[in-house]
């Protein structure tokens, strides 16, 4: 694939906090990149940079291998952009959202109602276009909030956790609106906090802690890395009985941790020792209540990397 | 321009769809000038002295609030929102306050002069000789002041300090430059004070055309008007960052 962005060494701090701590990414045309991070790893901040809405205090973003400081407007109009918040004017129909925030990239006349007219069919809206959009659903409104950003056929559209607060349908439709933006050659950037949306949409990710990339590459990739452990989740009655540390003294056992009545404990896959570990338990007068094993997934690598789930 | 006069037609048309910025400038206006009037006709030899006087001054009371619509236009919550796609646009920062300020401008100019339409027949209320020269003078008034607001939101970031701020300055202005009552009767002290206000230079000048048929001070409050408009937006220049949008 071509590379279409470089960024190099990216820096941003407030004050004495380092949000940035100098991250550098390639993006390739035609890709859906995946920055999966949990809340304060510098997801927004990057992407309010690469959207050259923020500056940074160090650090190159290319744009097909010049500066985007260098052709700032020319960039700006290749790049779609959907923020995390809604940003539509309530008062105001879809098709006027839509039209006046497409003519803020140059279109007009026939070419501006075109574009209104496919982004409102993209959005499933072409029905509800003369409504106002205070009357719609958070999910409408969602999905609304993307069309305003892909009308104009930008060559670069930048995600910012566009599903959060939203039903599952909205969420579906707005991961198939993904894949069909992807199949049209469109390159995506797509930040969130859930990993079964990555699981669907990714061609690459990118795992962000505390302002720095901790891993990346494919999700097949990142589970590879992991692809020898396994995970038991343990349901117990009540917990006061076991230490974590007591778990490794049974043969396998990778890491464990305790959290309220939730007992994760990662494994070699090779090992069987579930019976070990639940002799253990039933030797410390815990009750089980429930037990499930997972092999390999991007939680999993999550956890290995930072030892903290995700949506700790 | 294409880019600019699409988001000066939207910043417009938000202004006029608000029930409460139209009402502001227009009804409450109007009655607060009847109400004014009404109360105070006897301290006057004839009724409509007292309606002239709070025309003219409660006119510019509401000229210099319009500071406010413009950080209303700029800043406000459900605005502030759906203008940070005009930030990620390629229309460049400049339009972005411009326009406000722009539209706050027209916002204003207009339902002013709509207000005059309506009370001067109404009232008895006199422009002067030639009433173009009041209309004229008003409206490097209410850009300075529309500037004004756009200013303060640049560096304040957030509309309610904003409107907070500007609504304590020019309320502390009016009273003393003799907006709701005149201090000059108040001692020599009290109209040294008073004198000091910008309100009573824009009093004065609107008076002298209105009243006295002078144009003594219509070029020095337009070419101040003017300058302190130059000054503001320059300012508004140098404060303004998008990413106090964001």
């Amino acid at each position: 694939m071509e590379n279409l962005m470089n960024i190099k060494n990216l820096k941003k701090s407030y004050k004495e906090n380092e949000v940035l701590k100098g991250i550098s990414f390639e993006v390739y045309t035609g890709e859906v990149l995946c920055i999966l991070g949990p809340n304060g790893a510098g997801k927004t901040t990057t992407i309010n940079i690469l959207t050259a809405a923020l500056g940074s205090n160090g650090g190159e973003i290319e744009y097909k291998g010049k500066p985007i400081g260098l052709k700032l407007r020319a960039y700006k109009q290749a790049l779609g952009i959907v923020p995390q918040d809604v940003s539509l004017y309530e008062e105001l129909s879809a098709e006027r959202n839509l039209r006046f925030f497409a003519s803020l990239y140059g279109l007009h006349g026939k070419e501006l109602r075109k574009a209104v007219d496919e982004a409102l069919v993209f959005a499933g809206l072409d029905e509800r276009r003369r409504d106002k959009v205070k009357t719609f659903s958070g999910g409408m409104k969602r999905r609304l909030n993307i069309a305003c950003a892909v009308a104009h056929h930008p060559e670069l559209v930048i995600m910012d956790e566009p599903t959060v607060g939203i039903d599952p349908q909205s969420r579906n439709y707005i991961l198939d609106s993904i894949k069909k933006l992807r199949d049209g050659g469109t390159t995506v950037i797509y930040t969130t906090h859930y990993m079964e949306e990555v699981e669907v949409i990714s061609s690459r990710i990118i795992i962000m802690d505390h302002g720095s990339i901790i891993a990346e590459g494919t999700k097949e990739s990142l589970k590879e890395s992991i692809a020898n452990e396994k995970k038991y989740t343990i349901e117990i009655e009540e917990n006061g009985k076991i230490a974590p540390d007591e778990f490794f003294s049974v043969e396998g056992v990778r890491s464990a941790k305790i959290d309220g009545d939730t007992i994760e404990i990662t494994s070699l896959k090779g090992v069987e020792n579930l019976d070990r570990i639940i002799a253990l338990l039933c030797n410390k007068g815990e009750r089980i209540r429930n037990i499930t094993s997972e092999n390999a997934s991007l939680e999993m690598v999550f956890l290995k990397l930072t030892g903290r789930k995700l949506r700790d | 321009m294409r880019r600019f006069l699409v988001i000066f037609k939207m910043d417009l048309t938000n202004l006029f769809k608000n029930p409460v910025l139209v009402g502001y400038n227009t009804l409450f206006a109007a009655l607060l000038i009847l109400i004014m009037g009404f109360l105070s006709s006897g301290n006057y030899a004839q009724s409509k002295d007292a309606y002239q006087y709070y025309t003219v001054t409660l006119l510019i009371y509401g000229i210099l609030n319009g500071a406010m619509t413009a950080s209303n236009c700029f800043m406000e919550r459900d605005i502030k929102r759906p203008n940070l796609r005009i930030i990620y646009s390629p229309a460049g920062s400049f339009p972005i306050y411009f326009s406000k300020l722009l539209a706050s401008f027209v916002f204003d100019y207009s339902l002013h002069l709509l207000l005059l339409a309506v009370l001067c027949p109404l009232l008895h209320v006199t422009l002067g000789a030639n009433s173009l020269f009041f209309i004229l003078l008003m409206a490097p008034v209410e850009f300075a002041a529309a500037a004004l607001g756009t200013f303060f939101c640049c560096v304040f970031h957030c509309e309610e300090t904003t409107s907070m701020l500007l609504s304590i300055v020019v309320n502390v202005f009016c009273i003393l430059g003799g907006t709701f009552f005149s201090l000059d009767g108040l001692g020599s002290a009290a109209a040294f004070i008073s004198k000091l206000s910008p309100a009573k230079w824009l009093n004065d000048a609107f008076f002298a055309l209105a009243c006295d048929n002078s144009r003594g001070l219509f070029l020095p409050v337009l070419i101040g008007a003017t300058v302190i408009s130059a000054l503001l937006v320059l300012g508004c220049r140098l404060f303004f960052r998008t990413e106090d949008y964001l």
